[in-house]
């Protein structure tokens, strides 16, 4: 009985050591179905996307103007309300961080705009 | 002769309470705990509010603040890892890969990583991100 103890003691402070309890979501970067999707006729209906840069300190420009970071979904909104479907594409400073991006892509989120890309910058490693 | 009468295998109340409660925190670290592995080194995913459900399976792919990179917990140079993704892709066509990358990781390593490993063949990657607590 004692040997069965000391057996369940030792798998308790195994599942306890090795068990991983953070919780974590996720943000799909690439989609199997994006192919199946770009080439519907939506795009051509939205016109021109809207190009956001995304500079190294993590503000984001919209035709050469800073965003405030506080307002950048109600802006975004704005946008989307004036064109319906409209694109996105992000354009993102290479010394950028994940976060910024993950901040962008949250408030372009919020803002309704489903069709949003990220343009890999060039010279990246 | 005669024997002794055998005594049964009696233990102490508390002894038994203790067992018990062994034996429910051992269920439950079973059912609740995943194991996974985990980077040899410091990563802290981006936060973000609009976060989805994590998929299970699939394999991680850490990238460190500095630009490190691991496998499954096994730590390669970016060549080797996106050879790795490839040689698995193959076998696994529906693989999932889950970045998992540090919130302070430049996109100048991160966006090549992820379309590199598009590349390799990999139709399925995901960003792992921290959901916000407020």
């Amino acid at each position: 009985m004692t040997s069965l103890i000391d057996v369940m003691l030792i798998l308790l402070v195994f599942f306890m050591v090795t068990s991983t309890y953070l919780d974590l979501d996720m943000m799909p970067m690439v989609q199997r179905s994006d192919e199946a999707e770009a080439p519907a006729g939506s795009t051509a209906a939205a016109g021109a996307p809207l190009l956001l840069q995304l500079s190294s300190d993590g503000s984001v420009r919209l035709r050469g103007q800073v965003l405030a970071r506080d307002n950048l979904a109600a802006r975004l909104a704005e946008l989307a309300a004036a064109t319906p479907g409209l694109r996105v594409l992000v354009l993102p400073s290479g010394a950028a961080d994940a976060q910024a991006l993950v901040g962008l892509i949250d408030a372009a989120t919020q803002a309704g705009i489903a069709d949003l890309r990220v343009i890999r910058p060039e010279g990246g490693q | 002769m005669k024997l002794k009468p055998r005594r049964g295998l009696s233990m102490p109340d508390p002894l038994v309470s203790l067992i018990d409660v062994v034996f429910f925190l051992l269920v439950f670290f079973m059912l609740v705990g995943r194991m996974d592995a985990t980077a040899p080194f410091d990563v802290a995913p981006p936060i973000s509010v609009l976060g989805e459900d994590l998929p299970t399976g699939g394999l991680t792919v850490s990238v460190g603040a500095d630009g490190r990179m691991a496998l499954d917990g096994v730590e390669f140079d970016k060549p080797a890892l996106v050879a790795r993704l490839a040689e698995l892709h193959e076998s696994q066509p529906d693989l999932l890969v889950r970045v998992n990358a540090h919130g302070g990781l430049r996109l100048s390593v991160l966006l090549p990583l992820v379309a590199d490993t598009e590349a390799a063949g990999i139709g399925d990657v995901v960003l792992v991100v921290t959901p916000n607590p407020t």
